[in-house]
């Protein structure tokens, strides 16, 4: 059974070097300030120093953010009732419906988001339909709007099959309790099911926030130059301006943030769900 | 127990998916009785219980309770509370957060409730475990919050669902008593669905026997084991010997060939039924002062008690000579081809019957290439068979043209009956080759098939009986020449309960009283 | 209870379908349009796919697109089902911190990942173009491959490879004959998961490429400041191959559960949806 293992030796190898290594390169990087020079790297800190300093990486940051929390609440919201619709369906339409959310996220995401950029433009169908409320002036594409319509319509499938996978798992006797002593079904709702829910609320948050705030291809095909967020800013430093070292940084700055964000949701979560669910993170 | 009934059910109808799993149910509930719905799954006791809860509407019928009609009442509203099948402890809320939980939806105030559940807490057993976390309890502590977590609310019924049935076997026994002790103290009916008839019968103060949608019978523990209305009850609640026979009259049961006093009345003359002997209530006597006489079976041991098997109307069996013969291939001329076959026996009834692929199947006709081992077909048979007594040729041939003669033995087998068993067994000489005998992987049941051994009902031709095989020849070592082989079916068996110990294979009598026999209808198809 | 016809639900279902659905009908039914326009719709023509058709760039980034995918699929594929293999068989400590670094590109934000990527390529002096590209690729489809394998090996009998050698079996033919048809069905949904993600990449694709080699995301990226309704064309074929692909994964087994007889349901768990 030993010579199995040897199996996994090339891979052992290749993880290091082709994940660990990368990671360990950004804090190298993000600490130093020689460039591409890798063997005369001198510590310092001024790449924190020149983002905290400069209120408008700060703008963006807070910026950045601040979109990811709106796309994260907005998708919690219509997220939730359609995974509630589907989770108490039959079996038959749950599974269809289940594939019809799937699918688009199967297609191409810059593709997805391009098309946006059709229905949103001057003249477009969204346009239009405002235009029957007198509001056909209404400017829609490259603004904060847009970019928030895009991420809400690339992320929000996970929340929905988050929220559905734990709607669906949770014992049906537990309603049926709930209303056997006494709660009517709003009661029943805010009782039993939504506390029983929220593990897959919190992992829903976490697979739309963590990447809305990272994003930079939507702001920038729905947001065009006005809508620069915090992944913009990464992009330029990396892409056009070359400034690894200040790059690296504003990229551990961000993963930081990320980190702390799921740990509270987490602790939140291990709060509001009572003691049991605490026992099941450590 | 008082009169007027607190629940009644009235013509109740339910199916799902065209599956009909209460067919016209009538049932009346009366207030602080322990009543218990036994069945097997699918018999529709819980489809009842969770009607009576209200999540699931009858199609026909309803339901009165306090002599109101209850049918459109949703759930919340009932004034019964259910303790579930796996519980359905909320686990995201505490002990006490569960057992409250009823109490906080009818928004009392926080002293009120505390002094409930912790009432309530003392009633289980359970003070000090307000705080834990439901999902880490015991088995026997989360029934035991769920209990409290429906009595919390007072209702005027608590329905319970199988709710020892996730327990091991001694905490069960120790729930059952906890139960009936929970009960008495709280005073209010409890509704109890089980399959387990130990169960029902330890609690309950009155037993529903359901099978197939239908109730079978309502009574008390005493009722339903003494005095069961059919064999299905009589099978289903308690060990039972259960005899067909006749009522020959009021007070007068026949069965096995033997006519007995019993206390039992109301039949037809002669009508057919089942009897009810429980294993408890026969006595072992010695022969001569027994009502029936019969051999030990066999002897278990049960701790409490023996479990003795009481053979008292011997098996029939019949006897036949098994002819091994000499290996009895033929090779061709030219040695390409092989072909076997065997002499063998046929009823004159049978003959009728016989055609070539039976007549091949039954002399067990064979032909292959010995080189390759490979099997080709007989394709030719000839024979002049009469249903007449007497030995008739038969010829198997080979597409090659090799061929082997044989003889089919026409005769007139006359089979055991016995008629005290109410049963019959034939079974036919054969031959047979040394080889086909050493190769026999399962020699019983190839014994079986090639004496073409039979048992049967004589009440009933299609009704087979199981036979058994006997014979006193090695089969690894046998050699050619003439071998007894018995078939028999196993008779009349009676299971007794008791005990003194009594010795395998001795003669006993079995003795019992008039009030020991039940007598009850016979079930319809 | 629940037979109410839930009216409410069902208008929130149906809306979120088309909002769903209405940008992808969107660009099909305009990579069909004659003008140049996004908006009105002036009449049919074929003109943005011939134009698409002899747009290099487009048909090269198209062809990067495929190959890319193709070949990380392939070799992520075998790659990680071997290594998932020996992993198992590893002591627990290393299992363990090699399945937590394998975690890294699943867990990371994407533009992370690539970014680490991107450097280690600078930092090593390799030139970036359609090699990294590749490996870059093979990097973060392993990860997904594994994660879809690992589960099926552990719930394997582990005496199974035994059995195989005791019965006369090589390691090479205990691992091909007996382990690797147990575990088809997390082979299978690992390398459809390694081909989508490949398929689909944008930002790992993005920092690590160079000398001008384009994948679509990168193409659609850098040409959606001009309006181009070729665009819509190459992603309506794009919908297309995807829907196909999916039709067969999903379609399949049920034609081949229906010759065995078996009940569409029994195979619930082979259907691999995405996370």
């Amino acid at each position: 059974m030993k010579r199995f293992s040897q199996l996994a030796v090339p891979y052992i190898v290749w993880t290091v070097i082709m994940l660990l290594l990368p990671m360990l390169l950004i804090v190298l990087y993000a600490f130093t300030d020689t460039g591409n020079e890798i063997m005369t790297f001198r510590f310092t800190l001024a790449n924190f120093a020149k983002f905290f300093t400069d209120p408008d990486f700060l703008l963006v940051l807070w910026r950045s953010i601040k979109i990811a929390l709106k796309t994260t609440v907005i998708c919690v919201l219509i997220g939730y009732p359609i995974a509630y619709f589907i989770a108490f369906s039959s079996d038959k339409v749950r599974d269809m419906l289940i594939l019809a959310i799937t699918l688009p996220t199967w297609i191409n995401m810059l593709v997805r988001t391009y098309a946006w950029i059709g229905l949103l433009s001057d003249g477009g169908i969204f346009q239009s339909l405002l235009g029957i409320f007198g509001l056909g002036d209404t400017e829609l594409l490259y603004t904060e709007g847009a970019v928030l319509i895009g991420m809400v319509y690339n992320f929000i499938p996970f929340m929905i099959l988050q929220i559905n996978t734990s709607l669906s798992k949770m014992d049906r006797s537990l309603t049926d309790a709930s209303h056997d002593l006494g709660a009517d079904g709003i009661q029943t709702f805010l009782r039993v099911t939504l506390p029983l829910s929220l593990p897959g609320v919190v992992s829903g948050i976490s697979l739309v926030f963590l990447p809305a705030v990272s994003s930079f291809s939507i702001p920038k095909l729905l947001g065009g130059g006005q809508f620069f967020l915090i992944g913009n800013v990464i992009e330029n430093q990396f892409i056009t301006v070359g400034e690894w070292n200040f790059g690296s940084s504003i990229s551990l700055i961000m993963a930081l943030i990320m980190m702390g964000t799921m740990y509270l949701i987490r602790r939140l979560d291990a709060y509001s769900s009572g003691r049991g669910k605490e026992r099941e993170l450590t | 127990m008082e009169d007027k009934a607190l629940i009644q059910f009235r013509g109740l109808v339910m199916e799902f998916d065209g599956q009909m799993v209460l067919k016209n149910v009538d049932l009346d509930i009366h207030e602080n009785e322990f009543v218990t719905l036994l069945g097997p799954s699918g018999c529709g006791k819980t489809t009842l219980l969770r009607i009576l809860g209200g999540f699931l509407k009858p199609i026909e019928g309803k339901v009165l309770f306090d002599g109101k009609d209850i049918n459109d009442v949703p759930p919340h509203k009932r004034e019964l509370n259910t303790v579930f099948q796996k519980y359905a402890l909320f686990p995201h809320m505490n002990v006490y957060e569960n057992i409250a939980f009823g109490l906080k939806i009818k928004k009392m105030s926080r002293d009120v409730i505390e002094q409930k559940v912790m009432k309530m807490l003392k009633l289980i057993g359970l003070e000090g475990f307000e705080k834990k976390n439901v999902t880490l309890l015991s088995g026997g502590q989360q029934q035991r919050v769920a209990i409290a977590r429906a009595l919390v609310n007072e209702p005027k019924v608590l329905l319970l669902d199988e709710p020892l049935g996730a327990l091991d076997l001694k905490l069960r026994k120790e729930m059952q008593y906890e139960l009936k002790r929970i009960q008495q103290e709280v005073g209010i009916t409890f509704i109890y669905v089980t399959h387990d008839q130990e169960e029902a019968l330890t609690m309950s103060d009155k037993i529903v026997v359901m099978k197939d949608g239908e109730i079978q019978q309502i009574g008390t523990p005493q009722d339903i084991y003494n005095e069961p209305v059919n064999r299905y009850v009589a099978d289903f609640v308690g060990e039972s010997n259960i005899i067909s026979g006749h009522m020959l009259r009021d007070r007068l049961v026949q069965f096995d060939d033997t006519e007995f006093e019993c206390v039992d009345s109301g039949f037809a003359p002669n009508e057919p039924v089942d009897v009810v002997l429980r294993p408890e209530d026969i006595d072992i006597v010695s022969p001569s002062e027994g009502l029936l006489t019969g051999e030990v079976e066999s002897v278990l041991f049960k701790g409490m008690h023996y479990e003795v098997v009481v053979e008292t109307v011997p098996g029939t069996s019949v006897t036949v000579d098994m002819r091994v013969i000499k290996n009895n291939e033929v090779t061709s001329g030219d040695g390409r081809e092989k072909i076997s076959a065997n002499d063998f026996f046929v009823d004159i009834e049978d003959v009728e019957k016989l055609d070539d692929k039976e007549i091949i199947a039954r002399a067990d006709a064979q032909a292959w290439l010995p080189e390759t081992d490979e099997f080709i077909s007989i394709n030719k048979i000839e024979y002049d068979l009469r249903a007449e007594e007497g030995q008739y040729p038969v010829t198997f041939f080979t597409a090659g043209g090799t061929m082997i003669q044989k003889t089919i033995f026409v005769v007139n087998q006359p089979f055991v009956r016995n008629v005290r068993a109410n049963e019959a067994v034939s079974a036919f000489n054969f031959f047979k080759t040394v080889d086909e005998i050493t190769e026999s992987q399962t020699l019983d049941t190839d014994l079986k098939t090639w004496a073409n051994a039979q048992g049967w009902k004589l009440s009933d031709e299609d009704q087979s009986v199981d036979i058994s095989v006997d014979y006193d020849f090695d089969p690894e070592k046998i050699r050619e020449g003439v071998y007894k082989v018995t078939f028999s079916t196993t008779g009349r068996e009676f299971k007794i309960r008791t005990t003194d110990f009594v010795e395998e294979e001795t003669e006993v009598g079995l003795c019992f009283n008039p009030e020991d026999i039940h007598v009850m209808k016979k079930m319809e198809a | 209870m629940k037979k109410q016809k839930r009216p409410v639900g069902k208008t929130i279902m149906i809306l979120a379908l088309i909002f769903f659905y209405l940008p992808i009908i969107f660009m099909i039914v305009f990579s069909f349009n004659e003008s140049r326009s996004l908006t009105n719709f002036t009449g049919f023509s074929l003109r943005w796919y011939e134009k698409m058709w002899n747009d290099s760039e487009m048909m090269e980034s198209l062809y990067t697109t495929v190959i890319v995918a193709v070949l990380a699929t392939v070799i992520s594929t075998i790659v990680g089902t071997i290594s998932a293999i020996g992993l198992s068989k590893s002591r627990k400590i290393v299992q363990d911190v090699i399945l937590q670094i394998n975690d890294f590109p699943i867990m990371n934000p994407e533009i992370v990942t690539a970014i680490g990527l991107m450097l280690f390529f600078i930092t090593l002096g390799i030139e970036r173009g359609f090699m990294t590209m590749l490996l870059a690729h093979i990097a973060f489809c392993i990860p997904y491959v594994i994660l879809s394998v690992m589960p099926k090996i552990r719930s394997l009998d582990p005496n199974l490879a035994d059995a195989a050698m005791d019965l006369g079996a090589t390691p090479w033919q205990a691992l091909i004959k007996v382990i690797v048809p147990q575990i088809k069905v997390g082979i299978f949904s690992g390398a459809l998961i390694a081909f989508t993600m490949s398929f689909d990449d944008f930002i790992i694709s993005y920092f690590v490429t160079g000398r001008g080699v384009k994948n679509l995301s990168i193409m659609v990226y850098t040409m959606s400041k001009r309006v181009n309704p070729s665009i819509n064309a190459i992603s309506t074929l794009v919908v297309l191959f995807i829907t196909i692909v999916l039709i067969a994964v999903n379609v399949i087994p049920i034609i081949r559960a229906k010759k065995l007889g078996i009940r569409p349901g029994d195979i619930k768990g082979d259907k691999t949806p995405r996370i």
